[in-house]
């Protein structure tokens, strides 16, 4: 068995023992705050058992493996559905990139250590009410104020905010800049002072992000982690740092083997809805599609094992998937009839074809959405160019409203 | 077998590459649309020279005992410079049925001569919309019947029969000399279809019953995960044209690749290239192994559905130029069409992974 093979084994054993404490059924019931409790404690268990922070460094409490044993335990770790989304963000993003850019590594590595176990959370305030795709387009000010600096406006779509201890924050400071030359990027305690998160209900009836405002937010210079006007690189930095992630080609949603249950259970006249051309048709058009992204997947982790950099197809994975599993969610739906009337909006999007659908949106936008992914692999990988843009060369402040 | 190409099996797709772009040209091939069971001479010389009709069959019969990825980096480049002859699928289909299922003697009268490229193979188990027709009649070692629209049959010497013997279906290898090919017009008549009439051809079985089905499948499926290959290899020369022309072509005071309609049609094409390309290497990797007709059969669907539909929004992002005689794009509106009916339609193959699908869900 290579290493890999003998991690990933280990890692199912221990996934496998805790499951019944922690995962899907496990959850089943649970108030979202005893949610977010059970969370706390599987970080700390996590952590524990040696899985936490895998490819950080064993000094920050870290395991100082490689990004292919974090994507394979990670792989592993979605089959249970622990309850780790919570925690997603702010070890996604927030947390490597104070390892990374803050200076004062006693502190950082404190916050480490407590984001790790699950104590401390960190969100991360980019997107603001006149922009999410726009990242460089923000309009939260920062302004000089004795040796800190003030921070005044509103962010928006802030995952688990409302949970968060801290917050990585990228602000305007100079307006009369190039909109990505004013930017600079902060750290913020989410407890501070003039600090007010609002949640914002979703669709599908949760409301895990949020609105925040910032009045007056007084932060020491020391909570500076760019140059000053140097924030969109950091910004960048940031969303750069997850590129390899664990993909679902579901696109997070049921898998098609429930669609293929579900069509052998009901019926289209009378008959089997399998035996249906219609669905035969759909179930085969998925898989096809699904086995191309999985054997994506299974490439790109056979090049980081050799030590390749993986081929840009990898960022097809959201954009095909999550619009696959809305259609299919919608037909799932169908297949019910009136008893596809029936909405718990508790149950899982993994395995539950309403909630899939109704969350489904989400999906499509939040990260990325598809039509600034399909920007992406137009200019990035092919080589097309870059949209009219009004607002390029202009300052910020004379940027057409 | 690796999702990972190694060493030789990139050398195997640049040499071809390199080859098959010094020597195809599309003015050679617009005039064999005009004509009705004209091949591309000098690619079919090129593919036997370069023992391509050799690379996946065995060396004791004169083959170079590569597999399914390797041929499928040639079908691959085939694909982009457009393949001047169908001969390469048709007498590698019909070699692995003969491999496969065939005595000694049979083998040692046709591998070699298929795998030098000195006969020319043909698979022919369609009938009209049966993608596994058994209407040809055998009895007493003859086939009687006409088998319609045989891709590559107007050329073949030899050809893998579906059948059936009072009433159950076998699989029969027959000689073609005295056969009578009547070549068919069709809308890419380089692929030298014909329909084959037997009156008493003497034949030689090499399966029955079930098992003559489920070859049959099989041979199908070998045969679509080299033309998945294929399908791919046109869709991304298309992605290419349509990528460059976007990039050149202006209008209204700028590039039209700037107009997110037109980018956005590009890069869904850049998916559906990369969809089909990974479904088809996933496949090749899979023979051998319990899941490789639902493989084959995924790969199939995908690189179809990508080939024409990158056939189709190539030709929309050129624009008028791009339904021109001479822009020479429908020579891949026409392979796209044509690849996606040899080897049988997606509604056979979409059955064929959905039966599978089915075996396995609780």
């Amino acid at each position: 068995m290579s290493d890999l093979e003998t991690f990933r084994t280990r890692a199912r054993a221990w996934l496998e023992s805790v499951a019944p404490t922690y995962g899907k059924a496990a959850q089943t019931h649970l108030a979202y705050e005893e949610k977010l409790a059970l969370g706390r404690r599987y970080l700390k268990a996590r952590f524990d058992a040696g899985f936490a922070g895998i490819n950080w460094p064993v000094d920050m409490g870290g395991q100082g493996l490689t990004h292919i044993e974090k994507v394979t335990f990670e792989t592993e770790e979605m089959q249970f559905g622990m309850p780790t989304h919570f925690f997603g963000i702010s070890l996604g993003m927030p947390v490597p990139i104070i390892m990374k850019f803050c200076e004062d590594k006693a502190w950082v590595k404190e916050r480490v250590l407590k984001a790790l176990q699950g104590e401390e959370i960190w969100c991360q305030l980019f997107s603001e009410p006149a922009g999410g795709s726009d990242l460089a387009g923000l309009r939260m000010k920062a302004e000089q104020d004795g040796n800190g600096w003030k921070l005044n406006g509103q962010k928006l779509w802030t995952s688990y905010a409302q949970y968060s201890d801290y917050g990585v924050i990228v602000a305007r400071t100079d307006p009369t800049a190039q909109k990505h030359k004013g930017l600079t990027y902060f750290w913020v305690d989410m407890r501070a002072p003039g600090v007010e998160v609002r949640p914002v209900k979703l669709a599908g009836g949760d409301s895990h992000v949020n609105e925040v405002f910032f009045d007056d937010v007084k932060i020491d210079d020391s909570h500076r982690m760019s140059p000053v006007g140097g924030g969109f690189a950091v910004a960048m930095a940031t969303l750069m740092i997850e590129r390899y992630v664990a993909t679902d080609s579901g696109g997070f949603g049921p898998h098609l083997d429930l669609f293929v249950s579900l069509a052998k259970d009901v019926e289209i006249n009378g008959q089997p809805a399998i035996k249906d051309g219609r669905i035969r048709q759909q179930i085969a058009r998925n898989y096809a599609m699904r086995n191309g992204l999985d054997a994506i997947t299974a490439r790109a982790m056979l090049m980081m094992q050799a030590g390749m950099e993986p081929g840009p197809e990898g960022s097809l994975n959201k954009l095909v998937s999550v619009r696959s599993r809305q259609k299919l969610s919608e037909l799932a739906i169908d297949l019910q009839g009136t008893d596809g009337l029936h909405f718990d909006e508790h149950l899982s999007v993994k395995d539950n074809w309403q909630t899939s659908w109704i969350n489904a949106p989400t999906g499509r936008i939040a990260g990325g959405a598809d039509e600034m992914l399909l920007n992406t692999i137009a200019e990035k990988i092919l080589g097309l160019p870059q949209d009219h843009r009004p607002d390029k060369g202009v300052p910020f402040n004379e940027i057409p409203a | 077998m690796s999702l990972l190409y190694d060493e030789g099996q990139l050398a195997i797709a640049t040499e071809s590459r390199r080859v098959l772009e010094a020597r195809i040209m599309p003015d050679a091939l617009l005039p064999l649309l005009e004509q009705s069971g004209q091949y591309h001479a000098p690619y079919w010389e090129t593919a036997k020279e370069q023992g391509w009709t050799a690379l996946a069959l065995p060396e004791a019969y004169g083959g170079l005992d590569l597999g399914l990825v390797e041929l499928g980096l040639i079908a691959f480049q085939i694909g982009r410079s457009l393949a001047g002859a169908p001969f390469l699928t048709s007498s590698f289909g019909a070699a692995r049925a003969i491999l496969d299922l065939g005595d000694e003697g049979l083998k040692n009268d046709w591998l070699p001569k298929l795998a030098s490229g000195e006969s020319i193979g043909a698979v022919a188990f369609a009938e009209g919309q049966s993608v596994l027709g058994t209407s040809v009649r055998f009895a007493d070692g003859k086939l009687t019947g006409t088998k319609p629209g045989v891709s590559g049959g107007l050329h073949a010497d030899v050809a893998v029969v579906l059948a059936n013997d009072n009433g159950t279906p076998v699989i029969v290898v027959a000689a073609l000399d005295g056969v009578t090919k009547t070549a068919i017009n069709s809308f890419d008549n380089s692929r030298c279809v014909a329909d084959l009439t037997f009156a008493g051809t003497p034949a030689t079985e090499i399966a029955r019953g079930e098992d003559a089905l489920d070859a049959a499948r099989h041979v199908l499926a070998l045969q679509s995960v080299v033309t998945a290959h294929e399908q791919t290899g046109g869709a991304e020369a298309l992605l290419e044209r349509a990528r460059d022309y976007a990039n050149t072509r202006r209008a209204f005071g700028q590039v039209i690749g700037a107009f997110q309609s037109v980018k956005h049609r590009i890069a869904e094409m850049y998916g559906l290239v990369e969809l089909a390309r990974a479904g088809a290497l996933h496949a090749a990797t899979r023979e051998g192994h319990p899941d490789f007709l639902k493989a084959a059969a995924a790969a199939r669907i995908q690189a179809t559905d990508s080939y024409d539909t990158c056939a189709r929004d190539c030709v929309q992002v050129h624009g008028g130029i791009g339904v021109t005689w001479e822009a020479g794009l429908h020579l891949h509106m026409r392979r796209a069409r044509t690849l996606a009916m040899e080897l049988g339609n997606l509604f056979f193959w979409e059955d064929v992974l959905v039966d599978c699908l089915e075996g396995e869900a609780a």
